[in-house]
């Protein structure tokens, strides 16, 4: 854009500032004219001749697809709602097994009862095991030179969850 | 790059020297716009938790060496692309989430299938959001969450949070949510129950196509695409401005269907009977009374907001039952108020402090 900063005129900036006017002017007088109900009634119109247009293509596609012996739009969308129905079911039944081995636990609780090298989740339930002070972990960890090996290995996919905001 | 016309003391004839460089740059660059692909964006890494029919519930891997215990739920409109919250890399809300150190994840609802025309509000207040909180509580393996809700991903926060009083919900952020739809001045008349056959719309074309999303949005204001294309062509020497148009301009194009029962409801329910401010929407028998949210709440709207305008939205603060509430109007239209730099300056930081003093 225009350095506001010069001192010579920009020749381009009336028309830049006309642009905008024009803009706004001419939303402001649309939006007028679009809130009659006289505009409410041609969209309302138009809405009408687009679905029957859409109906009318569909129909005349439906028998064409149909003559060629080919799947219909409609059979389509059943299978399509026949699959859902599938889906649901089977999202019911993984909720029911949920609930019946138990209450969702945390995936850290979880990771504690695990054990192997790879334990993100563990490391994670160990710093957060004192929520009152994860300062204070923090601290004994940066301050002190403890030895590396005791440390927990930070997961950078799941960080501690101790941040606290500035100031408090 | 912008040819640079800076100094205190330029003279006229440098400034149409460099008008001219601009003019050249224009062609130059004009061609390579209409030559260019889309912009990658919703680039932040991520990784899908849980996914249902269409919908995939995402944790973005973090930016940070600890984060808040609060995980952040992001719940999406229905009407448009999840990828708006996150641009490019440095204009991205998520991005700038993850690197204040929150842990967040994200409901994408993508794409309506013509079989998910028979989804209503219910569907996602009662089922698909409380399924994604349990995923994000067992995920992240805390007890409870913070949720952003977007436009009317704000309005589905908020019906989830009224009809889930008791938890694990912790905060909620609202940006830009509808809850009187007689504020919405256009849309009711162009909605108007006397010419306008819902029923017919619904049950002809099942969910409602995205050109009709589309031209619906663009009617709200007529004369921002020719607007908008000059200024392209004024800027093209610009690559900043130039990447930023292409950006917005392809997420605004990029419009989905909205599930056709769904619509309905929202021409029906909301539209003409207002029941979401009347405190007298039903869902599956049970009434939506947004007193009954009790969590710390944040409403943040947009000063030249045309979609979601002030009058439909300034109304949500006062009806939520929180003790611990507020609302903010910033600058900036519906879109710019979370995406782009403005928003950068504006509301992420303001968001920020509010929900960090929150998610411990």
């Amino acid at each position: 854009m225009a350095d506001q900063t010069s001192t010579s005129p920009d020749p381009l900036a009336a028309w830049r500032e006309w642009v905008s006017q024009s803009e706004r002017q001419w939303n402001a007088f649309l939006n007028e004219a679009m809130a009659t109900e006289a505009y409410g009634q041609s969209v309302g119109r138009f809405m009408e001749m687009y679905v029957a247009m859409q109906k009318s293509m569909a129909d005349a596609m439906g028998r064409y697809v149909t003559a060629l012996n080919l799947p219909a739009r409609s059979d389509v969308l059943a299978l399509g709602d026949r699959l859902g129905a599938i889906e649901n079911r089977l999202a019911g039944i993984e909720q029911r097994l949920a609930q019946l081995s138990g209450p969702a636990q945390p995936q850290a609780s979880r990771a504690i009862q695990s054990s192997g090298p790879a334990q993100p989740q563990a490391n994670r339930a160990i710093q957060s095991s004192g929520p009152a002070q994860p300062q204070a972990s923090r601290a004994i960890q940066s301050s002190g030179p403890a030895p590396r090996a005791e440390e927990p290995a930070v997961d950078p996919l799941r960080p501690p969850r101790t941040k606290r905001p500035p100031g408090l | 790059m912008s040819p640079s016309a800076t100094s205190d003391d330029l003279s006229l004839e440098a400034r149409v020297r460099a008008e001219i460089d601009r003019a050249i740059l224009r062609n130059v660059k004009g061609l390579e716009y209409i030559s260019a692909g889309d912009p990658p964006m919703g680039l932040t890494p991520r990784d899908p938790v849980y996914s249902r029919g269409t919908l995939v519930l995402y944790r973005y891997r973090p930016l940070a060496s600890e984060v808040y215990r609060v995980p952040v739920l992001l719940v999406m409109s229905l009407v448009s692309r999840a990828y708006i919250l996150d641009l490019a890399p440095g204009q991205s809300f998520i991005e700038f989430l993850l690197r204040q150190g929150y842990d967040v994840y994200m409901i994408d609802w993508g794409v309506p299938r013509p079989e998910d025309r028979h989804l209503r509000l219910e569907d996602y207040a009662l089922d698909f959001i409380p399924d994604c909180a349990a995923r994000v509580r067992e995920d992240s393996g805390e007890p409870d969450l913070s949720m952003i809700g977007y436009c009317m991903g704000g309005m589905l926060a908020v019906l989830y949070a009224a009809l889930h009083p008791s938890g694990p919900l912790k905060n909620l952020a609202c940006f830009t949510t509808p809850v009187d739809f007689d504020g919405m001045t256009l849309f009711r008349r162009w909605t108007d129950a006397r010419h306008f056959d819902v029923d017919r719309i619904v049950d002809s074309l099942g969910n409602v196509p995205p050109e009709l999303m589309y031209a619906s949005f663009e009617m709200l204001r007529p004369a921002a695409r020719a607007a908008s294309q000059i200024r392209l062509w004024d800027n093209m020497w610009n690559d900043d401005f130039v990447r930023s148009y292409r950006m917005f301009d392809r997420w605004a194009a990029d419009q989905i269907p909205f599930p056709g029962e769904c619509f309905r409801q929202t021409v029906k329910e909301l539209m003409w009977e207002n029941r979401l401010r009347k405190n007298e929407l039903v869902l599956r028998g049970r009434r939506v009374d947004l007193g009954r949210i009790t969590v710390p709440f944040l409403h943040v709207m947009a000063e030249h907001d045309h979609i979601v305008p002030y009058e439909s939205a300034k109304d949500l603060v006062g009806m939520v039952g929180s003790a611990d509430k507020r609302d903010l109007i910033l600058k900036g239209g519906h879109v710019s108020l979370v995406a782009g730099p403005n928003a950068s300056r504006r509301l992420w930081p303001q968001l920020d402090t509010w929900l960090s003093e929150r998610s411990i």
